[in-house]
């Protein structure tokens, strides 16, 4: 019970660090909608007529946004902990690591899920998809974009699952913000691919019924974070 | 009561060897003063002691605990007061105190904040973000906060370096109280004033190794200072 009570109270604290200094949080939305910008420019402003390629097109954006705001956002969470020996303070108050590295997942994946919500249909809507979307997609709209948001989220968890073990390991080793991106980049490259084809099942089909990659993303979150929650004592602890 | 006891800690960083050997033990109601030069591994020794830091080699216990094979079992038993703060700066004191303090698990923790902005007289200041404080009030508030959870042995790493006259007065006044209180106490320095008022028994720390020095009923500050600039012309 006091476990469960630390992790709450690591989230909290995350949380609210992050929302006081609101830095990240402008930052990481910029970024968003920057990268955004970027593809409907470039793909624009005549997007692909076949729905399959503006669904590829939409996943490939929300993506590429969601995996560099997710690194931004280690990086600075990270930073806070580094500054001032922080993470030390918390160490020495006899919190578990694994709950420490728990509550780093929860707050981050809080963090980008709440992102993925604003920056989705903003994302859809300056990609023109929801005009093409097929008739039987277009009949569950509010339901495939809720499947969307879940699968953003399960991507996120795996994400978060691999990227806070990686900034912790980071956070003893010299080159910090280098390393997180050079060793998460391929560790993450399985979440990534399986999300990307999910989300473009779930805007050209409107399900994921019978879809390879929706397993692939599930359990490859889950073992990365069932075996990150017990290593981590080992990265923190050395 | 032996709250702590070290024997034969080293710490050996690629081909350097910081700590070579060092003995130490700290009964309650001890301050246990470790003079020493910049780079002689004072620092490094709190960190291991405080468990932040794993020895290379060697054998320690806080409470009877082994704190190498148990480290998250003592931490609750330590105070530490480092360089750096081991808080959220743009967090104000009270802020930092309570969220220390649920991690802990303070019981009546509005009461014992309340209690020890108070005795560091940081009050005033309570809900102003740590980033803006001067160093005194920093180390004032690094106090407050090593003091939250009540420990039974304190590591203060040169909690005199960067304070003025007032500041180090209050630390030394704070060191006499939690001392009458039971508490252990092991403060490094290489002020010899300063850790001669603030101790009860003096160690040099030279070259990785521990030299026992006197207890302070043994020892004028004008001998305990004689020797610790002979020791270090060596």
């Amino acid at each position: 019970m006091k476990g469960f009570r630390q992790i709450i109270w690591l989230i909290r604290k995350d949380l609210a660090l992050q929302f006081r200094t609101k830095d990240t949080l402008i930052l990481i939305f910029v970024f968003s909608i920057l990268v955004v910008l970027i593809f409907s420019f470039a793909f624009g402003p005549i997007f692909p007529d076949d729905p399959e390629d503006r669904a590829k097109l939409a996943a490939s954006v929300l993506w590429t946004a969601f995996s560099f705001a997710g690194i931004i956002t280690l990086n600075r969470s990270f930073d806070l902990e580094r500054a001032n020996g922080a993470i030390q303070g918390v160490r020495l108050t006899g919190v578990d690591p694994s709950n420490f590295y728990l509550s780093k997942v929860i707050s981050t994946l809080v963090f980008l899920t709440m992102l993925e919500l604003i920056v989705t249909p903003i994302a859809l809507q300056f990609l023109e998809v929801l005009d093409v979307l097929p008739a039987i997609v277009q009949e569950r709209l509010l339901l495939t974009l809720l499947k969307l948001i879940g699968v953003l989220a399960i991507g996120t968890l795996g994400f978060c699952a691999v990227g806070v073990i990686v900034s912790g390991i980071s956070t003893s080793t010299h080159g910090k913000e280098s390393l997180l991106s050079v060793v998460l980049l391929p560790l993450i490259f399985p979440v990534i691919m399986a999300g990307a084809k999910c989300s473009v099942s779930l805007l050209t089909t409107g399900g994921l019924e019978g879809n390879f990659w929706i397993s692939i993303l599930v359990v490859y979150s889950l073992v990365f974070l069932a075996s990150a929650y017990l290593l981590f004592e080992f990265v923190i602890e050395g | 009561m032996i709250l702590l006891q070290a024997t034969q800690i080293t710490k050996r960083f690629a081909h350097r060897m910081v700590l070579n050997g060092v003995d130490l033990d700290v009964q309650a109601g001890e301050v246990v003063a470790i003079f020493g030069p910049n780079g002689a591994g004072k620092t490094t020794l709190i960190k291991i002691l405080s468990t932040l830091v794993k020895p290379t080699s060697g054998a320690f216990q806080i409470a009877g605990i082994d704190a190498i094979a148990n480290p998250l079992r003592v931490r609750s038993s330590l105070g530490v007061v480092a360089h750096e703060p081991f808080a959220y700066l743009e967090w104000s004191p009270y802020e930092n105190l309570k969220f220390f303090g649920r991690l802990y698990g303070v019981d009546a923790l509005e009461e014992r904040i309340a209690d020890l902005l108070a005795d560091v007289e940081l009050t005033p200041f309570a809900h102003e973000p740590v980033r803006i404080f001067s160093r005194g009030m920093t180390q004032r508030f690094m106090i407050a906060k090593a003091l939250i959870h009540d420990p039974t042995l304190l590591l203060f790493d040169e909690p005199f370096s960067g304070l003025d006259v007032a500041a180090k007065q209050f630390v030394l006044k704070l060191i006499q109280q939690e001392r009458a209180r039971g508490k252990g106490l092991i403060l490094t320095t290489h002020d010899t004033e300063l850790g001669y008022h603030a101790a009860s028994r003096f160690l040099f720390l030279l070259d990785g190794q521990i030299e026992p020095v006197a207890e302070k009923a043994e020892i004028e500050l004008t001998e305990l200072s004689r020797q610790y600039e002979q020791r270090l012309k060596k």
